[in-house]
């Protein structure tokens, strides 16, 4: 049986794939953005869950990936592709710019700083001439929702095949070693510095083409909504609740919790906000670990799992 | 003397105003024992950090393998062969026994095993010598006191280290502990490892040291062969006060 555990992906893979043809337009939106949203809650694994730095800056990625594509299509007139490669561009570059001075800090001083450099940046794109200032873009429109669904598909498969390696790899030991201890780490011979700064690059390379393509797909950006604090939070919820550090585990959180909120953004407006809250308060409580280490555990010692969590962490 | 492996020359540390390791100079043969004693804030600590590059030195040289590497950061000294331990242990906590070993393999001497599974295998190894193999699967936070000083040595170790410096590893261990693990620290150095070790258990330092060297507010007050320094007079007087005349 667990020999063949690695074919679960690849089917997962191919029944996502025919959800278009198969299902309704309304279905398919919604898959859209679960998709990018799982995108996004993956690459903050790489830098949150694998290296223990907990980024609020992985939405100024995607909205420099936003808005790298809208640029580049709506006033260069360039390709959706180029616009994407353009886009991921600025983001990569901008993790390499910022990630140097700001990886040297840890903990909640980390966190704080990230959360400036999106305050920061949003306020700056709203100046910039060819980014529409306050206003925003308005890129070609293109209807296609299959088309985005299946980039979205193609690019979370990139993404989680990247944990994947990662998970396996030299590189991602190294990265949890830095989570658990970082100074232990460095005198075992880990370049910190190089591993945070590529953790952090590579999580942006995918935050900000999940912004490119959902740029093309709603065809209009603006400051506020490219670069949504509230975005960043989902990606964080998303991938404790599912399991930090794991592979599979931000997909699962992203795709329980976008599935839960879209409901109950359609029956309970009122109780939809304060869903996350909610999520995240259980979640640290009762399985600190994520959904992943619920399942083994609860397999394990049934509800004693979570009188051991609590227990555990002391809350 | 043959070629020294590492040497120190007027290596000093200041805090501030605080001078916590003043002009010492010293040199250690290869798969020479040197022990390094000294009362509590004598700066032993200090001079390890310095050594390994958690802390950069105020002034003074620091010669390994004939090449100046007192600039160097932490990682590049563990590359060419310098392990240390924590007196505060610093295992990964979350990692089970065997993941936190197989780092020091991927990593550590010339950069280590990069295959993760050869590097396991070799912490395999290293958890065998270290009497470590039956706590493989647990988590490292899950260990008991002597234990976790097993782990730090196997981790050090993993790194196939040329010079092993052990921060106070026998501290709270019972005498049966402490013989073993003076017994461990003979082994590593038949394989070949040259070892600085700091330690307060004297019973334990007088059969391992080859050489002592004293520290005394961060001064180098005494040098020598371990019984010879032990009956220095000054380092009586530093460790126990003047007798009263």
């Amino acid at each position: 049986m667990s020999r063949y555990r690695w074919l679960a992906l690849p089917i997962a893979a191919a029944a996502l794939a025919v959800v278009p043809w198969v299902t309704s337009d309304t279905i398919v939106q919604y898959g859209i953005n679960a998709l990018l949203v799982a995108v996004l809650a993956q690459a903050w694994n790489i830098i949150g869950g694998f290296s223990g730095y907990p980024s609020f800056g992985n939405s100024v990625f995607y909205g420099l990936g936003t808005y790298g594509t809208a640029i580049a299509m709506a006033q260069l007139h360039w390709s959706f592709g180029s616009g994407l490669v353009f886009g991921a561009v600025l983001g990569v570059a901008c993790a390499l710019l910022f990630g140097l001075p700001i990886l040297r800090l840890r903990g909640p001083y980390f966190a704080i700083a990230t959360l400036g450099l999106a305050a920061v940046m949003s306020a700056i794109i709203a100046t910039v001439e060819i980014a529409g200032k306050n206003i925003g873009l308005i890129l070609p429109l293109f209807r296609g929702d299959t088309l985005f669904y299946e980039l979205s598909l193609i690019l979370l498969v990139a993404a989680t095949g990247t944990v994947a390696w990662i998970a396996r790899s030299r590189f991602g030991a190294g990265l949890v070693a830095i989570r658990e201890d970082e100074d232990a780490a460095q005198v075992m011979g880990i370049n910190t510095t190089m591993y945070k700064v590529a953790a952090l690059t590579v999580a942006a390379l995918f935050s900000a083409l999940a912004g490119g393509i959902h740029a093309y797909w709603i065809t209009f950006i603006d400051p506020a909504s490219a670069f949504d604090p509230s975005l960043n939070v989902r990606m964080v919820i998303m991938t404790l609740f599912g399991g930090p550090g794991t592979v599979m585990g931000p997909v699962l959180g992203a795709f329980v919790l976008s599935a839960v909120s879209e409901v109950l953004a359609s029956q309970a407006t009122g109780v939809a906000s304060l869903f996350y809250g909610f999520v995240i308060v259980v979640a640290v409580v009762l399985m600190p670990k994520g959904l992943l280490d619920l399942v083994d555990g609860f397999r394990e010692r049934r509800w004693r799992y979570f009188a051991d969590n609590v227990r555990r962490f002391r809350i | 003397m043959t070629e020294p492996l590492f040497q120190a020359r007027g290596l000093t540390k200041r805090f501030r105003g605080l001078t916590a390791v003043s002009e010492v100079t010293f040199a250690v043969a290869p798969r020479e024992i040197l022990g390094l004693i000294g009362p509590n804030g004598a700066g032993k600590t200090t001079i390890i950090s310095l050594i390994s590059g958690t802390l950069l030195p105020t002034a003074g040289e620091i010669v390994f393998e004939g090449h100046r590497i007192e600039g160097l950061p932490a990682y590049r000294r563990a590359r060419l062969g310098i392990g240390r331990t924590f007196q505060v242990m610093k295992p990964f906590p979350g990692l089970s026994v065997l993941e936190n070993v197989t780092v020091g393999a991927l990593f550590g001497t010339g950069g280590g095993e990069r295959n993760r599974r050869r590097a396991e295998e070799k912490a395999r190894g290293w958890l065998e010598f270290t009497g470590l193999a039956k706590r493989m699967d647990q988590r490292a936070d899950a260990l008991g006191g002597p234990d976790r000083k097993r782990l730090e040595f196997a981790k050090a170790l993993a790194m196939n280290p040329k010079l092993l410096l052990l921060d106070e590893v026998m501290a709270g261990l019972n005498s049966v502990e402490v013989d073993q693990v003076v017994e461990l620290i003979k082994k590593i150095r038949d394989k070949g490892v040259t070892i600085l070790v700091i330690e307060h258990v004297m019973k334990a330092i007088r059969r391992l040291a080859d050489r002592l060297l004293v520290l005394h507010h961060g001064q180098q007050i005494a040098e020598g062969p371990t019984d010879q320094v032990l009956r220095d007079p000054r380092v009586i007087e530093a460790y126990l006060g003047k007798r009263r005349q």
